[in-house]
């Protein structure tokens, strides 16, 4: 303790000097830290606990500890077992889908001219409409009877579909409804980084007539591969909340196609009342997330060190 | 105008001069602005109908092919703010916006400087906390806030929302704003605490003023994060502290074949309007948060 102590910069004064230096420096972190408690750590805890115990609704309580039983129901139950591989399905599709759109779409906004201010910002309000509202709008849109895009398509000579009528649609609408409120985000994110990007490493790529597919694949790639990494965690982390989009388009449906596992608690919960189950996967989910975000967060990581 | 774009290559380039930028324009260049431009108005182009379909009456909405001349109308805003009862849910969405926004900028700010200038240890594995804090499931969180906020008899208050969008917009002010603090230059707050100021007085007089412009627009961001959340307000609220998003998802929810499009639209154009304003005015600031957020981990 002391050695720990007598490391830091004011290392030979008083004993109660330095303690009382040590709580001026913590007593920033208090506000957040009674406030987070409050709200993000014991909310937690009590979740963990109504998943080990029998929730009896009559006193609104966990009650009588039952083990892992209701991890275990959890596990056993197909429909979540669904909502699981759903939410992967979705996730697989959304995320390349979104990086690569994104970090095309801020090259084209790159080029040099006048209006490029202006086009970079317009491009900042698709991302700011509360999801809700963009699911309200796409399902305007794509409505069979009277969406533009219908009508749209009938201009070419294409057959109205059902968007979210069959699995298949619905999960492409969801994912194309996410894509356009989100891939403004990655966006911005891309086109900051590629405006940092080192001009004479591509004046140099230039002059040894490298040609433009392999300036991208040996030169912007690798030096781009970090912030995509991070702007790919980012994205993950949003996009594994994906809750409010599909409750207002397709409510989980049509069946169980699109419903997301965060939707399908929702109802356990909420609608069913099973909130020892429902805790015990959210609780699944909460593991799931974090492994694979420290993983993720692990591979950019090494992705940096490489470069 | 192709002749002054051309004209710099044809100029000497004297060595110390960085290289002219319209030099390395060439044929793509212009097939790239068009994209761009395309682009940018294909994502503009489902909010522009929605705005549109905002003020046509009902039998201008539904029709193929959609009427692209026709009277305007604010009957479905009237639709929406008397019949739909926008107008509380309105009123509601900004008191919790603004606390949770306000809340969170003080703790959050403190903590940030904490972690960005303090030295405290652990500040590493705080770091990793507020990120793996993002990973958190909001649906681990609004059942147990909906069991306690109904034990304690506190849901359906402007006080229990704005606590629980806490919960995520904390950890995200305490990372944009520890960003902030680390490009200040370390000086200020030596010298003001060389002439006797307190840790904290050093914080509030020195830093806290000349952060304006980064609080600032952290506070803004955090009301765009607290203005569209869903679930909690779904699950903490029922009648008297409903938020807009609450109510937008219930228009959406019986909106079969266009029952409720032309009040949805009205709702959502409402909705859409004050945060696209906030974005713009400090979308520079916006930018430079997002990409610092997402980057500097």
């Amino acid at each position: 303790m002391t050695v720990a102590l007598s490391k830091q910069r004011r290392g030979r004064s008083s004993v109660p000097a330095r303690l009382k230096d040590i709580a001026g420096r913590w007593s920033f972190m208090i506000p957040a830290t009674v406030v987070l408690v409050a709200v993000l750590a014991y909310p937690l805890l009590y979740t963990l606990q109504i998943s080990f115990s029998h929730f009896d609704l009559s006193t609104f309580s966990p009650g009588s500890w039952v083990g892992l039983e209701n991890y275990t129901k959890a596990l056993g139950n197909a429909s979540f077992q669904n909502s699981l591989v759903v939410t992967g399905v979705y996730l697989v599709l959304a995320l390349p889908l979104q990086i690569v759109l994104g970090f095309a779409i801020a090259f084209l906004l790159n080029a040099e001219w006048r209006g490029r201010g202006v086009f970079r910002a317009l491009f900042l309000i698709p991302m700011v409409v509360a999801p809700v509202v963009s699911g309200g709008i796409w399902k305007m849109l794509l409505d069979p009877l009277w969406g533009v895009l219908g009508w749209l398509g009938s201009l070419v000579g294409l057959p109205p579909v059902n968007w979210f009528g069959s699995p298949a649609t619905a999960m492409i609408s969801v994912v194309m409804i996410d894509t356009w409120r989100s891939v403004p985000f990655v966006v911005l994110i891309a086109s900051a980084a590629l405006l940092a990007l080192p001009k004479d490493v591509f004046e140099a790529a230039q002059v040894d007539g490298a040609n433009w597919w392999q300036t991208l694949w040996r030169v912007s790639l690798p030096m781009l591969a970090p912030i995509i990494a991070a702007t790919f965690i980012v994205r993950w982390l949003g996009a594994v909340k994906m809750f409010d989009i599909i409750l207002t388009t397709t409510n989980g449906g049509p069946g169980k196609a699109t419903e997301v596992v965060n939707l399908y608690i929702y109802q356990q919960a909420f609608q069913m009342l099973r909130f020892s189950e429902s805790s015990a996967m959210a609780v699944i989910v909460l593991v799931l997330t974090t492994i694979l975000t420290l993983v993720f967060l692990w591979g950019s990581k090494k992705l940096e060190d490489r470069v | 105008m192709t002749a002054t774009a051309e004209r710099p290559t044809t100029r000497p380039v004297r060595p110390a001069e960085p290289a002219p930028t319209r030099r390395r324009r060439h044929s793509g260049h212009r097939w790239r602005i068009w994209s761009g431009v395309i682009v940018c108005i294909l994502f503009l182009l489902p909010l522009v109908w929605m705005v549109i379909t905002s003020f046509k009456l009902q039998r201008d909405i539904f029709t193929v092919p959609p009427t692209i001349f026709f009277d305007p109308t604010l009957s479905q805003y009237v639709a929406a703010w008397v019949n739909q009862g926008l107008g509380p849910k309105m009123l509601n969405t900004v008191i919790v916006a603004l606390g949770a926004g306000l809340v969170s900028l003080v703790a959050g700010a403190m903590a940030g400087y904490a972690l960005a200038r303090l030295r405290i240890r652990g500040a590493a594995t705080i770091g990793v906390l507020i990120l793996a804090s993002r990973g958190v499931p909001p649906i681990a969180l609004a059942v147990p806030m909906f069991l306690v906020a109904r034990t304690l008899g506190i849901t359906d208050t402007h006080a229990t929302l704005i606590l629980a969008y806490c919960s995520f917009v904390i950890p995200y002010v305490m990372w944009l704003m520890r960003g902030f603090f680390l490009s200040l230059p370390k000086e200020l707050e030596e010298s003001a605490m060389l002439d006797g100021c307190s840790r904290m007085g050093a914080f509030f007089r020195i830093i806290v003023p000349i952060s304006a412009p980064g609080l600032i627009s952290t506070f803004i961001f955090s009301i765009i994060l607290a203005w569209e959340e869903l679930l909690f307000a779904l699950v903490l609220t029922n009648r008297r502290a409903t938020t807009v998003p609450v109510a937008i998802a219930g228009m959406v929810g019986d909106t079969e074949h266009g029952a409720n499009w032309g009040a949805l639209a009205a709702a959502g154009t409402l909705t859409v309007i004050p945060v696209v304003v906030l974005a713009l005015v400090v979308q520079k600031w916006l930018i430079r948060g997002l990409a610092d957020g997402a980057t500097k981990g």
